[in-house]
C-alpha cells in the first residue's frame, strides 16, 4: 500500500517544520522531517519507539538544537536554542512528565513559567479563572493546593497554563497516557478549544483511536523520517499501523518451542487503583512471557504489584501451587520472585559499590556462616555469576556506576539469576538504555534463565523484542488485558491492541 | 536519564583523567593537613611527652567510643541521631543507681537499657521510614524529660563502688583508651566481615535499591542503631564513673562532639561509606589540634571554632572525592 498523499494546505499554515535532522552520538535519530501545521489544525504525530518523534518534539520546544533544517513559525525562520527561546517565540509545551508544583495554589502554578506575569495580584485573577474555564476546569478555585487535585486535572491545568502563554504552537507529548478515560475527554475537549482559538496544535500519543478521532491530520514518522502526512478522515487504525511499521513481515520468528514446566506462578485477580483493572496469569517455569503496553497501560504495574512494591495492589499468588503474600519486596522475595526494575539508577544498582557486592547483594545469607562472610563461598558465588553474566574476574572490583549500561544492567539481572530458589524473574523493560550488543547478551540471559526453569516476565513497548524474546505475549490496554498471543502473532496485530485496545472496541 | 550507547573511549578516558586529578587534590590536601599538624606540633613546647600522649587519647576515647555508634547510623544511612548526650545521661544514672548489683550485671543493664531507647529509634527510621533527625530530636526532649522527672532534677549518686575500676589506669593508660582500640577493632571486623556489615553499607548507599532488592531493610537499620546505643552507654558508663554522679547534663557538649568526629574522619553523612578506624583516626585528630591550641595558650572559643573548621574541610574534601566518583 502505498502512503496516502499529503493534502497541501499551504495558504493558512502556520508552522512549517523543513527537513529537520538530529543525531546523537552515532545514531540518526532524526533524518528528514518536514510537515507543516495549519493555525486551528490539531496535528498528530504518530510512530513506533524510536521512530523519533521525541526528538522533533524535543527540537520544535527548544530543547535541543537540530544540526539541520528549519523551523518556521508564521513568516519567520527560529533557532530556538532554549525552552525559554521557544516559548518566547509562541511555543508551549505540556510533557508527559507533570511539571506542576503540587505545594503551589493553581494561580502561582499557572504563574509559573509566564514570562508577562511578574507576581501576582488581583488583575491576573481573572485572566487565569477564564483560562481554567476554558479547559473545563470550573469547578477549581484559584487558591487550591495542585495536591488537592486529581492527576487528569493537574493535566489540565498544565494546558491551561500552555494556553496563557499566549502560545501559537501548543505541544502536548503524550498527555493522555496516564490518565482515565473521563479525564482524558476534558483533555481532548480542551484540546480541540486551544485549536478553535486559532493555535496550532501537535499532538503526539500512542492512543491511535484518539489520534483518528481528534486530529485534522496525522503525520507518521518511522526511523527518523516522515512516511507520510494523511487527513485523518482517510486514514484507519490499520492503515495508521501500516504507515508506522513499513513493508517488513514482523512475525514471530520461528524457534524451538521450549518445554514448559509446571505453573510456576499464578496472579489472580490482580488490582491496582486507577491503574490496573484486573488481570490474571499463569505462568509456567521453563518460557518467556511479555505483558506489552504503552506508558500508562498498566503493564509496569502488574510487575511492580507482584513483586511487592505497590501497597495499594490487591492479587492472589500463587508460587509452585502454595499461595504466598506479598506485602513488601522483602516477602516477594522469600516467596521466590525477583525483580528488575526499569530505573535500575535509583531503585536497582549500588553505583557506588563493586560489581561483586552488587551481584551477591542480594544472597548474603548463602556467602555466610553464621553471620560471618565466608571467602570461600563468596568467591564461589562470584565466580559462577560472572561467568553466567559475562564479565570479566578482573572487573569484579570495579564500581558498577563506572559501568556503560549494557553491563550495568548485566549486573542487574545477573543479580537475579544462578539460584535455585528464585522461581520467577520480573523485568520491567529488561533493555531500556542499552546499547544492541548489550541488548543480545541481556536476552540470552534470559532465554538461559528460562532454560533453566524458572519462568520468566517481563514487560516491553518494543516489538523486536517481543517478538525475539517471548513464548507467550499478552497485549495491555488502559489497564486491562488485552489478549494472550502464543506463536505466531504479527507486528500489526501487537501493536494496533497496545495502542487500541480490543478488536471489538470502535 | 537514558544512556543509549556505552560509553566512548575517550569518555572513558576523561572520566579516569577526571577521577585522578579528583584524587590529586585530595591527597595534597590531607599531606598538607597532616604535615601542617605535625609541624605545628612538633614546635609546640610539650607536645611530644607521654604525658601528652596520654591526655589526647583519654580526651578522644570518651567521644571516640560513642562515635563510633554514631559510625554505625550514618553508614546504614540515618544521617545522625541527636540524642547522643541525653541517651549518655540517661544510661548513667541507670549505671551508677545500679551499682549495688556489683560492676558487671550494672554494665550489663546500663549496655542493654542505652541499647533498647536508641534501638526503638532504629526501629522506626528502619521500618516506618522516619526521618531520623526529626525523630531523635523528639527522643532527646523525652530522654530529657523523663531522666528529669524521675530524678527530680537531683544528681544520681552511686549505690556502691563497683564503678570505680571503671577509673583504672592499667600502665597508666586509662581504661577507656583500651576499650575504645578494642571497640574500634571490633566495629571495623563487623563491618568488613559479616553479612549484616555488608547489608549496611547496602542499605546505607541506596536503599530504595536495597528495599526492592529484598534486603532486610528494617532489621538492618534496627540493628544498626541498637549497637550504636549500646556504645553510647559504654561511653555513658565512663563518664558517670569518671564524674562519681549522673545528672540530666552528663552527656555535655558529646552529641556534637560525635558529629564532629565521624565526619571528620571522612565518613559522609549520606551514608553508603566511611570506617571505625576512619572515626578512630577523626576523634583523635580532633583531640590533638584542640591539644595543640591548649597548649599555645588559645581560648576555648578558638579551640571550638577550630574544630568546625576542621570538620567543614574534611565534608568539602569527602564531597569533591564523591563527585569524582561519576562525574
Amino acid at each position: 500500500m502505498t502512503p496516502t498523499p499529503s493534502t497541501t494546505r499551504t495558504s493558512e499554515e502556520l508552522v512549517r517544520v523543513v527537513g529537520l535532522a538530529k543525531s546523537f552520538g552515532g545514531t540518526q535519530a532524526v533524518r528528514d522531517a518536514s510537515f507543516s501545521i495549519a493555525a486551528g489544525e490539531i496535528h498528530a504525530l504518530c510512530g513506533h519507539n524510536g521512530a523519533g518523534k521525541s526528538t522533533v518534539v524535543k527540537m520544535l520546544s527548544g530543547q535541543e538544537s537540530p544540526d539541520g533544517g528549519a523551523i518556521h513559525i508564521g513568516d519567520e525562520p527560529l533557532s530556538l536554542r532554549s525552552r525559554q527561546v521557544a516559548q518566547r517565540h509562541g511555543v508551549a509545551l505540556v510533557d508527559q512528565e507533570l511539571s506542576v508544583v503540587p505545594a503551589l495554589t493553581v494561580a502561582e502554578n499557572l504563574m509559573l513559567g509566564d514570562l508577562r506575569t511578574r507576581w501576582l495580584n488581583r488583575s491576573h485573577h481573572a485572566r487565569f479563572r477564564s483560562l481554567l474555564d476554558s479547559v473545563g476546569l470550573d469547578h477549581v478555585r484559584l487558591d487550591q493546593r495542585l495536591s488537592e487535585l486529581g492527576i487528569g486535572e493537574r493535566q489540565l491545568i498544565e494546558i491551561a497554563r500552555a494556553l496563557g502563554q499566549d502560545a501559537r504552537l501548543v505541544i502536548l507529548d503524550e498527555p493522555t497516557a496516564t490518565l482515565s478515560d473521563v479525564e482524558s475527554q476534558y483533555v481532548y475537549a480542551s484540546v480541540r478549544k486551544v485549536a478553535a482559538a486559532g493555535c496550532a496544535v501537535l499532538f503526539v500519543s500512542h492512543r491511535l483511536g484518539e489520534v483518528l478521532a481528534l486530529s485534522d491530520r496525522v503525520t507518521v514518522m518511522r526511523d527518523g523520517e516522515v512516511v507520510a502526512t494523511s487527513a485523518a478522515g482517510e486514514l484507519t487504525i490499520d492503515s495508521l499501523i501500516h504507515q508506522m511499521l513499513g513493508e517488513a513481515p514482523h512475525r514471530l520468528s520461528a524457534r524451538p518451542a521450549r518445554a514448559a514446566g509446571d505453573v510456576a506462578l499464578a496472579v489472580e485477580g490482580l488490582r491496582v487503583p486507577g491503574r490496573v483493572e484486573e488481570f490474571s496469569m499463569g505462568l509456567r517455569g521453563g518460557q518467556v512471557y511479555a505483558v506489552a503496553g504503552q506508558l500508562g497501560s498498566g503493564a509496569s504495574d502488574v510487575l511492580r504489584a507482584i513483586s511487592g512494591l505497590v501497597p495499594a495492589a490487591t492479587l492472589r499468588l500463587q508460587v509452585d501451587g502454595k499461595a504466598v503474600r506479598v506485602g513488601s519486596p522483602a516477602a516477594a522475595v522469600r516467596a521466590g520472585i525477583a525483580f528488575v526494575s526499569n530505573d535500575r539508577k535509583s531503585e536497582g544498582l549500588f553505583l557506588d559499590k563493586p560489581i561483586s557486592w552488587n551481584l551477591l547483594a542480594t544472597r548474603l545469607p548463602d556467602v555466610t556462616r553464621l553471620g560471618v562472610l565466608s571467602r570461600r563461598r563468596w568467591s564461589a558465588a562470584l565466580t559462577g555469576l560472572l561467568e553466567l553474566c559475562g564479565l570479566e574476574r578482573r572487573r569484579a572490583g570495579h564500581d558498577v556506576g563506572s559501568l556503560s549500561g549494557g553491563n550495568q544492567q548485566k549486573v542487574f539481572v545477573g543479580r537475579c539469576l544462578g539460584r535455585d530458589d528464585v522461581r520467577v524473574l520480573l523485568l520491567d523493560e529488561p533493555t531500556r538504555g542499552v546499547d544492541v550488543g548489550g541488548r543480545a547478551a541481556i536476552h540470552a540471559l534470559l532465554r538461559d534463565a528460562a532454560d533453566r526453569g524458572m519462568a520468566v516476565l517481563f514487560s516491553s513497548t518494543e516489538l523486536e523484542e517481543l517478538q525475539e524474546l517471548a513464548d507467550v505475549v499478552v497485549t495491555m490496554h488502559k489497564g486491562v488485558a488485552v489478549r494472550r498471543h502464543e506463536g505466531d502473532t504479527a507486528s500489526a496485530v501487537l501493536l494496533r491492541e497496545m495502542t487500541h485496545g480490543a478488536e471489538e472496541r470502535p | 536519564m537514558n544512556v543509549t550507547a556505552a560509553p566512548s573511549a575517550p569518555s572513558v578516558l576523561r572520566r579516569r583523567r577526571q577521577r585522578t586529578r579528583n584524587e590529586l587534590v585530595v591527597d595534597v590536601v590531607v599531606v598538607v593537613a597532616v604535615l601542617a599538624v605535625l609541624v605545628i606540633g612538633l614546635t609546640t613546647d610539650r607536645f611530644v611527652t607521654v604525658a601528652n600522649a596520654k591526655a589526647i587519647v583519654t580526651s578522644a576515647s570518651l567521644v571516640g567510643i560513642a562515635a563510633l555508634g554514631l559510625t554505625l547510623i550514618m553508614i546504614g544511612g540515618s544521617a545522625v541521631s541527636l540524642a547522643i548526650s541525653p541517651t549518655v545521661a540517661a544510661v548513667g544514672m541507670v549505671f551508677l543507681s545500679a551499682q549495688s548489683l556489683g560492676l558487671v550485671p550494672a554494665l550489663a543493664m546500663a549496655i542493654v537499657f542505652g541499647a533498647l531507647i536508641t534501638g526503638v529509634q532504629g526501629a522506626v527510621v528502619g521500618y516506618a521510614a522516619a526521618n531520623p533527625v526529626v525523630l531523635t530530636i523528639a527522643a532527646s526532649f523525652a530522654i530529657a524529660g523523663l531522666a528529669a522527672g524521675i530524678t527530680g532534677g537531683v544528681s544520681v549518686s552511686p549505690s556502691g563502688l563497683g564503678y570505680d575500676r571503671l577509673n583504672a589506669t592499667p600502665g597508666g593508660v586509662p581504661l577507656s583508651v583500651f576499650v575504645l582500640l578494642l571497640l574500634t577493632l571490633a566495629v571495623e571486623w563487623t563491618l568488613r566481615r559479616t553479612g549484616f556489615g555488608r547489608s549496611l553499607y547496602l542499605v546505607g548507599e541506596n536503599r530504595p535499591a536495597a528495599q526492592a532488592a529484598g534486603l532486610p531493610v528494617g532489621r538492618t537499620t534496627t540493628v544498626a542503631w541498637l549497637g550504636a546505643g549500646a556504645l553510647f552507654a559504654v561511653t555513658a558508663a565512663f563518664t558517670a564513673a569518671f564524674n562519681t554522679s549522673a545528672n540530666v547534663n552528663l552527656g555535655g557538649t558529646l552529641t556534637f562532639d560525635a558529629i564532629a568526629a565521624v565526619l571528620a574522619g571522612g565518613t559522609p553523612i549520606s551514608g553508603g561509606r566511611g570506617s571505625a578506624l576512619r572515626t578512630l583516626a577523626g576523634a583523635v585528630l580532633i583531640a590533638a589540634v584542640s591539644d595543640i591550641l591548649l597548649l599555645r595558650g588559645y581560648s576555648t572559643g578558638v579551640q571550638v571554632l577550630v574544630k568546625g573548621l576542621i570538620v567543614l574541610l574534611v565534608v568539602i574534601v569527602v564531597h569533591v572525592l564523591a563527585r569524582g566518583r561519576h562525574a
